[in-house]
């Protein structure tokens, strides 16, 4: 029979100084869950670790082999030992959570951290009936809006794949925020609920996802909690939670590439972080060592088309209400104090001159978070 | 000794367990508490797949009463019909209930719940999740527990019930984290501990802990239990697990073989085939197997032939059969049949309740598939064990928050807790000339074939003294594992020798119901008797560790007993 060295981080923080690693030979057969049965079965009776329904339901059983986060039910060993070419399989806890013992998490501290997120309904009585008897319609297109979220089991490989967490201590995780998601999209629940819900996702480290997209691959169902994240903080935006950095960094972003087709690296300091004077430094800065800054870019060719363009994009993602039409009014302005004539004109100038404004599209569609 | 104290306690966490400490958190000030031997959401509840039965208020030409009677006819009339009338009239709205606090059932294009046809209901009227009913409402019930800020006891494991012999005070349990054994006092306690299944080790569909500890620790405590004999096998489960494959399999159009590639459904239900109700079509699989025609080197299995539906229907139909054929089978579909066999799936049989969920110790409760109501009767409906579960977590709730809102302090007394813990000792210092990975295989495979899916009286007697036997042998099952924290080495051995307790008491009635009744299938005695077995089983352990069998009148109402005919 073909085997495999599994090389098993133990661990009892009450006998063992240090934890260490123990190596088990096992068949290659059926699942990793299976080879970890095998050792306790057969080699090893005194190895911990969580299993329960064996079939990719319950959550219980994620861990890492050799660094990559795994379902022990769901990953068949002839896999790892074809990925692996034969090396031993490291067989560790996931990350981010105490080791109680061997490869058993505490996972007390996300659920707690979930909890703060109110991921639960919210029952809108103008919505869900009180009656217990009657009935509440939900169309079936409705619930497109939640149908991968919903299948989050908590199994808290997401948690140990995240930067995120490895980074901020308060930050949630990515699977609270698609468990608070999913109710943001409900029908059913109460407004006063969704504005709670972003506001303690903004101060639970809503603006700390640095968007690696790891959760999402990692997640074993399908979830999609980086994609939801960015949802949050979409609405976080349209419901006017614009203080923190990054909320006002994606406010910069889009009403500067909305007014002038540019970001604007001399502002961005002061818009987003209050620092008033970063614009003056970096402006000398830029002087004295010759290159050319413009304190607004200038407008280009097309302007006015691509601003049509670019607010059909913001549409169809639903983000158009993140304009801010006071900000770009103001950034007009600038732009038409500094070159003497208002925007239109300039454009048009531009167009004279012939400059080519191609390009700027598809660049724009870049800074959109790649969609 | 750390003492704990509580009005109420809920011993597990799944579906009953869940709607139960919901219910009882939103009725009552009293202190409850949930203890769990897994964290809530990985109860087996949420590997439940087909849906709920309920009669809604848009399901048009269908009735409770119907409801009632098919419940009562599926169960080969040993059901207790006051009990099945109380859970199909509380259908609809516990069903509501549940989609009002989140749970996203599958709807109609006018946004009402969708209901779909189910084994041996004559309307449709299971309401379903897409295929992840039981998941969806773990999760949601989960969810809104966090919401009402149920106390939760994550890990802990029930160690005994501690009753004065006419009510309840409290029951010890072990800190799976921690280490420790802990007397829990309490005015009640509502036992939700969920199934036995796990009996059949080697050939089930239910997940690695559904050793019955809740039913077993009844036992030892005195408590009577129901119908014991009782176990439901579904027709397909794979071969080498008991994996659960789809009754959607079937429904799909694959074909069940035998080693001469022959239909024998064929044989057996010439017209609906391999769509028999599941107890038919365990029954002929295992038919074939032990007449020889079974597959296999060992022909120990039966193919189920998914091949002629090509790979595009099976992906999008059936992704997951395909992707748990591949996983734990080693074959794809696509390209060759399935090795399947049937599976113990369900106990029928469990702690002796009545129709409010009481037993006879007050203060005690039980609900989901570890009591006997009974609702279910020889044999259960599709569909209904999530409903039992619901109504019966709600009911027991109501009945404990009544119960303990009056009821004195108790005072339950150390001995017992000192006791456990010595236990737990000793097994920690046995000899270890067994092992609990041994003994419950071979428990497993003596189930399996003395009281699988067909029974017969010599090879069950033989069956019995193989369990007495093993059951002397666990005497000496040691617990390596000496540590305090997180010692699944000890959990272990505790499971084993729950199902070493509970396989008597499936044994002894199963010798003594010489009829065949719902899945209780016996070859020397392939009639029903209304005559002399329509009543209940009722098993005691006594102080000595013998069993005593009795029997109980079923309740009847409204449908006088009449042939099983689909
Ligand atoms: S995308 Fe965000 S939430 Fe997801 S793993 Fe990366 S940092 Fe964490
Ligand atoms: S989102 Fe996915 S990976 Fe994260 S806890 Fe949920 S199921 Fe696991
Ligand atoms: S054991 Fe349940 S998900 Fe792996």
């Amino acid at each position: 029979m073909e085997t495999a060295v599994l090389q098993v981080f133990r661990y009892d923080p009450e006998k063992d100084q240090a934890p260490y690693y123990k190596e088990y030979e096992v068949p290659v057969e059926g699942t990793l869950l299976n080879a970890l049965l095998y050792i306790k079965d057969n080699l090893d009776p005194t190895l911990a670790f969580r299993a329960f329904c064996r079939s990719e339901v319950c959550g219980s059983c994620s861990m890492k082999v050799n660094g990559k986060t795994k379902l022990a039910c769901k990953t068949p060993m002839k896999e790892l030992v074809e990925t692996w070419k034969g090396k031993p399989l490291r067989i560790e806890p996931l990350n981010h959570m105490k080791v109680i013992k061997d490869l058993v998490v505490d996972i007390d501290k996300p659920i707690e951290k979930m909890k703060t997120l109110i991921p639960w309904l919210v029952p809108d009585p103008r919505v869900v009936p009180t009656d217990p008897m009657h009935e509440s319609i939900i169309y079936p297109e409705e619930m497109e809006a939640y149908k991968d979220q919903i299948h989050c089991m908590l199994c808290f490989s997401c948690y140990s794949a995240c930067e995120a967490v490895a980074d901020n201590e308060r930050y949630r995780g990515p699977f609270a925020f698609s468990k608070a998601y999913r109710f943001q999209v409900d029908r059913r629940d109460i407004e006063t609920a969704k504005e709670k819900r972003i506001r303690y996702a903004i101060s639970g480290g809503l603006w700390s996802c640095v968007q690696c997209q790891k959760c999402l691959y990692v997640c074993p169902k399908g979830v999609k909690p980086a994609e939801d994240i960015q949802n949050l903080r979409g609405q976080a935006v349209k419901k006017g939670f614009t203080d923190k950095p990054g909320a006002k960094k994606l406010k910069h972003f889009v009403d500067w590439i909305y007014a002038t087709g540019q970001i604007n690296r001399l502002y961005l300091p002061e818009e987003v972080y209050g620092n008033k004077e970063a614009r003056e430094k970096l402006t000398k800065a830029y002087t004295e060592m010759g290159v050319e800054v413009w304190e607004v870019p200038k407008p280009t060719k097309g302007l006015m088309k691509f601003r049509d363009i670019y607010l059909e994009i913001l549409s169809k993602e639903d983000k158009a209400l993140d304009l801010d039409y006071s900000h770009v009014r103001k950034i007009d302005k600038m732009v038409s104090d500094i070159f003497k004539a208002d925007i239109c004109t300039i454009v048009d100038k531009a167009h004279e001159e012939g400059r080519s404004s191609r390009g700027l599209i598809s660049k724009l569609k870049g800074l959109l978070g790649g969609q | 000794m750390v003492e704990l104290d509580y009005d109420i306690v809920i011993v597990g966490g799944g579906g009953a367990g869940l709607y139960a400490a919901l219910w009882a958190a939103e009725n009552t000030i009293l202190k409850v508490a949930v203890m769990t031997k897994v964290y809530p959401t990985r109860s087996h509840t949420g590997a439940a797949e087909g849906g709920i039965n309920a009669v809604l208020t848009h399901s048009v030409g269908d009735s409770p009463e119907a409801h009632a009677y098919d419940t009562v006819k599926g169960s080969d009339f040993l059901a207790d019909q006051d009990a099945v009338d109380i859970m199909c009239k509380m259908g609809a709205a516990v069903i509501y209930d549940i989609a009002h606090r989140g749970v996203p059932f599958s709807r109609r294009p006018d946004g009402r719940i969708a209901q779909r046809p189910f084994g041996g209901a004559s309307f449709p009227r299971t309401c379903y999740a897409a295929d992840k009913t039981g998941f969806y409402i773990l999760q949601t019930l989960y969810e809104q527990c966090l919401k009402n800020n149920v106390t939760f006891l994550n890990e802990w494991f029930l160690l005994s019930i501690i009753h004065n012999g006419e009510k309840v005070e409290g029951i010890t349990a072990w800190d799976i984290r921690n280490g420790g054994v802990h007397l829990i006092k309490t005015k009640a306690v509502i036992l939700a501990t969920g199934g036995h299944a796990r009996v059949y080790w080697n050939r089930t569909s239910n997940a690695l802990g559904n050793t019955g500890d809740g039913t077993a620790a009844a036992l030892r405590a005195g408590l009577p239990l129901k119908d014991m004999e009782f176990i439901q096998f579904h027709p397909t489960g794979l071969a080498k697990t008991g994996i659960l494959v789809t009754e959607g399999a079937r429904g799909e159009g694959g074909y069940l073989r035998n080693k001469d590639g022959e239909r024998f459904m064929k044989r057996y239900a010439p017209e609906k085939m391999e769509l028999a109700p599941r107890d038919i079509v365990a029954r002929a699989i295992q038919t074939e197997i032990d007449e020889g025609r079974g597959c296999g080197p060992n022909g120990d299995y039966i193919c189920l032939d998914l091949t002629h539906l090509g790979e595009e229907k099976i992906n999008e139909r059936l992704p997951q059969t395909r992707e748990h054929a591949i996983l734990y089978e080693g074959v794809d579909p696509v390209k060759e049949p399935i090795p399947i066999a049937p599976t113990a799936h369900y106990s029928m049989g469990g702690i002796d309740a009545d129709k409010f969920g009481r037993t006879p110790i007050k203060g005690l409760y039980a609900a989901g598939e570890c009591a006997c109501i009974s609702v279910h009767g020889a044999n259960r409906l599709g569909g209904n064990s999530l409903l039992d579960v619901l109504v019966y977590g709600r009911l027991t709730a109501l009945e404990a928050v009544k119960y303990a809102d009056e009821a004195p302090e108790t005072n339950p007394s150390v001995a017992k807790a000192k006791d456990d813990e010595k236990r737990i000792l000793e097994l920690m210092e046995a000899d270890g000339k067994e092992k609990v990975a041994d003994l419950r295989r071979e428990l497993g495979n003596v189930m399996m074939k003395h009281f699988g899916v067909f029974r017969e009286e010599k090879s069950m007697k033989e069956g019995l003294e193989k369990i007495m036997e093993i059951k002397e042998r666990a005497k000496h099952v040691k617990v390596y594992d000496t540590s305090k924290k997180f010692n699944t080495d000890l959990i272990t051995a505790l499971e084993f020798l729950n199902l070493v307790d509970l396989a008597p008491a499936i044994a002894v009635p199963a010798i003594e119901r010489k009829e065949s009744r719902g899945a209780h299938a016996r070859k020397d005695y392939p009639k029903r008797d209304d005559k002399n077995f329509l009543k209940h089983s009722v098993i005691k352990r006594k102080e000595d560790g013998t069993y005593e069998l009795s029997w109980k009148p079923v309740t009847i109402t409204k449908f006088p007993p009449e042939e099983r005919k689909y």
